[in-house]
């Protein structure tokens, strides 16, 4: 397998380190930053992030990319709006949401593995087609209103911890599982380390790539759930630009857009740095314009560590 | 055999001396190059907000500090009610912190800058809300903090609202029915009730964009003579403007006039009709008079917009939570001055 564990466990190390001096400097700046309000803040502010960056993972590790993820998070949305405003219990609602992001994932798959398309390309595509049959389907508005127990799942406080961290926990504990435990995880790093060696020593490819992509695509749907329930509303307008929020706390997190490399707990890192960022320069009073540049700093850093180690090793 | 294990040794040990300083050079970067990132990046924004605090900071410590979160301030609109705001706030030695997403549609990212204004327990929140309805569950925590909330420009869905206990303080914002009923007798008058329109429509299912349509439906209605010929949105961007009235101008090449539900929409079209060669023969009516938008006027290539007061809505907007701070009533609903803004009204002043 293509993964170096002692690297890649220095390096997720590294980033956590990152994450600890970001709260200490944050903490020494402002008063509000170290509360236990704030702090189950921001994870339930990270959560959305962090549960699309898990599937990111899935898709960059493969070798690919998926820049599908904000319009199909938008789709499975207003799908998952339609069907609670149609009458729907919360559980088929939900699995219909699931599905049909599902779907658009099973369709990038195929798209890449059958018909030869780089994922960059395939992946644009779908990003258009689903915010279209986004748009198409709510007819440009959101659709709002859902009743209580629905909204449970973003309101919900068991044990005094926010409903959405527990479910992005619970997404990561069911795919470090596939990932790190099972056949197919193992598959993705080998295809995304050298995809020919793979198929040369009998790795079913096409079967696990399309996989990725499921799993990628399916976590937006499961972000979808969550982000309707927080606005008690499905826009098709909805997580334009979560793309480009997921492959950066990924890319943070250590995980190599060459394929082959990274973990999802670099990927929950990454996207834990993100939020305590935005959160922390909302508390300082730093406008939104100076946030994105301080992110995009953070980003090229992290990934100027990994090109450096990389040469070294 | 002697001279070869000792070749061996001395490789090895080099070998191993290269890896010790190796994986010692490889501790040492995976450790600081973040860490020194994040902190480069922490400082540059402690900097900026440093530099940014307002003076009132440190002169009126006791008067405490209010927030007013925007749609975004890449609009001279909002830039203008934040300029108003901050007025206000100067005056009553108020501490005011102004923020916005990065995109205006970003419901979620206004709902997290809300929860994190909550967090540094400001002691009223104004807003614009990027979603009448999505905004209500934030609204619904600030609430409960007992925070004083102030809406301006847009209305909060006020049935959500009701579901989920909301307390508004006040609405301060402009009429925008009145508006686009302005807009559409303005129309009728300048074409003597005869005219072929266009209609540039804002973010589908925002209540101001919609208010302003009805009025300037409702307006047009009486005369037989007027057309709606092609009504689309065009999301309230200056780009979009250009390319959707550009192909509403290959569909109906007879269009004539063109009402756009914000002046970037219209300014977008002002170009899109230049690009034809058709400047003066299509009268384009904005909203929201920006400056951009009166020299069109002023130079014939607009033919009237309407002018809202985003400056006296950040004022007064901050001066209700002033009001509401201190435990005095205030009205409902104030709203700000509307008035039309065309070629003979310019040259007035």
């Amino acid at each position: 397998m293509a993964r170096a564990p002692d690297g890649t466990s220095a390096r997720q190390f590294g980033t956590l380190i990152g994450l600890l001096c970001l709260g200490c400097v944050l903490w020494i700046l402002t008063p509000h930053f170290l509360t236990v309000p704030n702090l189950l803040n921001v994870l339930e502010q990270s959560a959305i992030n962090a549960i699309v960056a898990a599937g990111m993972t899935f898709a960059i590790i493969s070798g690919g990319i998926d820049l599908s993820v904000g319009s199909v998070l938008a789709f499975s949305g207003v799908v998952l709006a339609s069907a609670l405003q149609a009458g729907a219990g919360v559980p088929l609602a939900v699995t219909l949401a699931l599905a049909s992001a599902a779907a658009c994932g099973l369709l990038n798959g195929l798209v890449v593995t059958r018909g030869n398309l780089p994922p960059f390309i395939a992946t644009l595509g779908m990003m258009s087609i689903a915010r279209g049959l986004a748009l198409i389907w709510a007819e440009g508005r959101p659709i709002s209103g859902f009743d209580e127990t629905f909204r449970l799942i973003a309101t919900a406080r068991p044990l005094g911890v926010p409903a959405p961290v527990l479910i992005t926990l619970l997404v990561y504990g069911v795919a470090h599982v596939a990932l790190a435990h099972s056949v197919f995880g193992r598959s993705i790093y080998a295809i995304g380390g050298n995809e020919e060696a793979s198929r040369l020593s009998g790795v079913p490819v096409r079967l696990h790539k399309t996989g990725a992509y499921v799993v990628c695509s399916s976590t937006s749907g499961v972000a979808a759930v969550v982000l309707t329930a927080r606005l008690n509303s499905a826009q098709p307008t909805a997580g334009i630009m979560y793309e480009l929020d997921a492959i950066a706390a990924t890319v943070i997190g250590g995980t190599s857009l060459f394929g082959g490399e990274g973990t999802l707990v670099g990927a929950l890192i990454g996207a834990l740095i993100m939020g305590v960022l935005r959160n922390g320069l909302n508390l300082l009073n730093v406008s939104s314009f100076v946030q994105q540049l301080v992110i995009g700093v953070v980003i090229i850093g992290a990934v100027l560590i990994d090109t450096s180690l990389k040469r070294r090793r | 055999m002697v001279w070869r294990r000792s070749a061996r040794t001395i490789r090895k040990r080099e070998a191993s001396t290269r890896s010790r300083r190796f994986e010692r050079r490889l501790t040492r970067r995976t450790f600081f190059l973040p860490v020194g990132t994040v902190l480069i990046a922490v400082a540059l924004g402690g900097v900026h907000a440093a530099c940014n605090r307002p003076a009132t900071d440190a002169g009126t410590p006791g008067r405490g500090r209010i927030a007013f979160v925007m749609k975004t301030l890449n609009h001279p609109f909002f830039l203008d009610m934040k300029r108003g705001a901050e007025e206000a706030a100067n005056r009553l030695g108020l501490d005011l912190v102004v923020q916005a997403a990065e995109r205006e549609l970003d419901v979620e990212k206004q709902t997290q800058i809300i929860e994190n204004l909550i967090q540094t327990g400001v002691k009223a929140l104004c807003v614009t809300p990027s979603g009448s309805k999505e905004v209500v569950s934030v609204l619904a925590k600030a609430t409960r903090a007992g925070i004083p909330i102030v809406i301006a420009d847009t209305r909060v869905d006020p049935d959500a609202a009701a579901a989920a206990n909301v307390k508004l303080g006040t609405f301060v914002g402009s009429d925008n029915y009145e508006g686009g009923r302005l807009a559409g007798e303005f129309l009728l008058q300048s074409t003597d009730g005869r005219a072929r329109v266009a209609i540039l429509e804002g973010i589908p299912g925002h209540e101001t964009g919609d208010s302003r349509l009805r009025g300037f439906r409702d307006a047009v209605a009486r005369a037989p003579g007027v057309t709606i010929v092609a009504s689309q949105p065009a999301n309230w961007e200056r780009d979009q403007g250009f390319t959707v009235f550009q192909n509403m101008l290959q569909a109906h090449p007879d269009i004539d006039a063109l009402f756009a539900a914000n002046d970037l929409m219209a300014l977008g079209a002002v170009e899109a009709i230049a690009a034809t060669n058709r400047t003066g023969k299509v009268r384009v009516i904005g909203f929201d008079a920006l400056d951009d938008a009166r020299a069109a006027i002023e130079a014939g290539r607009m033919a009237a917009s309407v002018a809202q007061s985003p400056r006296d809505m950040g004022r007064l907007a901050v001066e209700s939570a002033d009001r509401l701070i201190r435990g005095e009533t205030v009205p409902a609903d104030q709203t700000v001055p509307i008035v039309l803004v065309t070629k003979t009204s310019t040259e007035g002043r």
